[in-house]
């Protein structure tokens, strides 16, 4: 009975620290920040060495469970990328990390942002139902909240949280993610919100405008460019809902970038002094043509023939 | 005996922490993935009694609240987590069915991280985090309980050791 009395005050003890705790960070009070954030810095120099040693095992699995779903993509790219592959066969992860930071730095580059660039150390656990990463870059690299964060496609997501040497991302896929979007070559505008995966809903704001698939959609950007830069390309539309009850058409759009296989990211630090419109958007793939081979025949003289 | 119990809990809990933060983030696993921090609390509650469970539970909740990757207030997984390490062994411990038996634990584990999971979305929901589609959290959270099924039989054997060698128990799975 003691026992029993004694396990119910502890119980209830335990209880009113956790509504405490809860009751504090709602209302905002900072209490736990300097603790999280001391944690955060010792945890960091862990997921780099963890991040550096299972680099190559995260590439092998995620090339694995990507293989079923991209089957037919993989065969039809398999022929163009042949002579390619003979070059990667012996490149590292630098190389790879080296292909996207360019591919940033261009996608940058063009529309002027000024931007600092990072390795992701660490994929945010799923268990509390959000889409994070760890970027080995926070306070000291100039990095601060609610930043545009670039893959070498496009948005990649947010900047949540800074530490003094690790910054926490917020991706795009995440459900809570909301950025403003335009629909490039108009001044269509909507909402674009995260759905868990690679695929994001689009709401628009205007009954009068529509959207069709294979639109392309760029952010809409902010005041000062923060969090969100203009023009950065986002996704393309793959769906449209024409529900005749709908107060204005919604979309289902595929991001550009792939969240799964990011190595390394930008953080738009300062945006640029003009909005470089349609300016990203990606060039659609042109077809190559295929040189024709004609050959004349031309018959050598019959020694018979005299 | 408390100050012995006390000083090998701290570094299983801080070593189980680091192995999630450095090694289970690196892989975005289908279907969500499992905490292995989760999984490590719940077997220990399973096997403790009900005021020790409490205490694990709160200890665990504390520092997934700590994670980055948290979405919900700080706290929310320390109460959720205690109230989980509480009922499990409110319900398992001293039921020879389950101690004496690897496949009754793990049965307790998953069940319990599934529950814990539904908990933490509806206790997210009413607190305004935004969850994404019902769809996407059914494939959560099924994805999850199907990787804490796979993951638990694996870590079973070391927990229980940990615990015994914490607690000094006379057996271990």
């Amino acid at each position: 009975m003691r026992n029993g009395g004694r396990a119910r005050l502890l119980l209830v003890v335990l209880i009113v620290t956790s509504l405490f705790l809860i009751t504090l960070d709602l209302r905002g009070v900072k209490v736990i920040d300097g603790f999280k954030q001391g944690t955060q810095t010792v945890v960091s120099p862990f997921q780099r060495a963890g991040s550096v040693v299972f680099t190559p095992i995260k590439n092998f699995f995620s090339d694995v469970t990507h293989l079923g779903r991209t089957r037919n993509q993989i065969e039809k790219l398999e022929a163009e990328n042949a002579n390619l592959k003979s070059k990667l066969i012996n490149r590292k992860n630098a190389d790879a990390q080296l292909k996207q930071l360019k591919s940033i730095l261009d996608l940058a580059g063009t529309a002027g942002y000024k931007v600092v660039n990072a390795r992701v150390i660490s994929n945010g656990s799923s268990q509390s139902f959000s889409q994070t990463i760890t970027i080995d870059s926070g306070a000291n690299a100039g990095i601060k909240k609610n930043m545009t964060v670039l893959s070498q496609y496009g948005v990649a997501g947010v900047v949540k949280d800074v530490y003094p040497s690790t910054a926490l991302i917020q991706l795009a896929s995440d459900p809570s993610f909301r950025i403003g979007a335009r629909i490039a070559g108009t001044q269509q505008i909507g909402i674009l919100t995260g759905r868990g995966n690679r695929t994001a809903a689009l709401q628009l704001l205007d009954n009068s405008t529509t959207v069709k698939e294979g639109d392309v959609l760029l952010s809409r950007g902010s005041i000062a460019n923060r969090p969100y830069v203009p023009g950065v390309p986002l996704g393309v539309v793959t769906a449209v809902d024409n529900s005749p009850g709908a107060v204005a058409q919604t979309a289902t759009v595929r991001y550009y970038t792939n969240f799964s296989t990011l190595g390394v990211v930008a953080i738009v630090v300062s945006g640029s002094a003009t909005d470089p419109g349609d300016a990203l958007v990606p060039a659609k793939p042109r077809v190559t043509p295929i040189p024709t081979v004609t050959v004349f025949v031309t018959p050598s003289p019959s020694p018979t023939a005299k | 005996m408390f100050t012995r119990q006390f000083s090998i809990a701290v570094p299983i809990f801080l070593g189980v922490y680091l192995f999630q933060e450095a090694v289970i983030t690196q892989f975005r696993l289908p279907g969500g993935g499992f905490s292995i921090m989760m999984i490590f609390a719940l077997t220990w509650a399973v096997l403790s009694p009900t005021e020790i469970a409490a205490v694990i539970g709160f200890a665990a909740g504390f520092l997934m609240d700590l994670s980055q990757s948290a979405s919900g207030p700080f706290g929310q997984w320390t109460l959720i987590m205690l109230l989980a390490g509480y009922a499990i062994s409110y319900i398992g411990f001293g039921d020879d069915n389950v101690h004496a038996n690897a496949i009754g634990i793990i049965f307790f584990v998953v069940v319990a991280n599934f529950f814990v999971e539904v908990a933490y979305a509806l206790t997210s929901a009413l607190l305004g985090v935004q969850l994404g589609s019902f769809t996407q959290l059914l494939i959560n959270l099924f994805g999850m309980s199907i990787w804490a099924l796979l993951v638990s039989p694996l870590l079973l054997p070391l927990f229980s050791r940990l615990h015994a060698l914490l607690f000094d128990s006379r057996s271990s799975i």
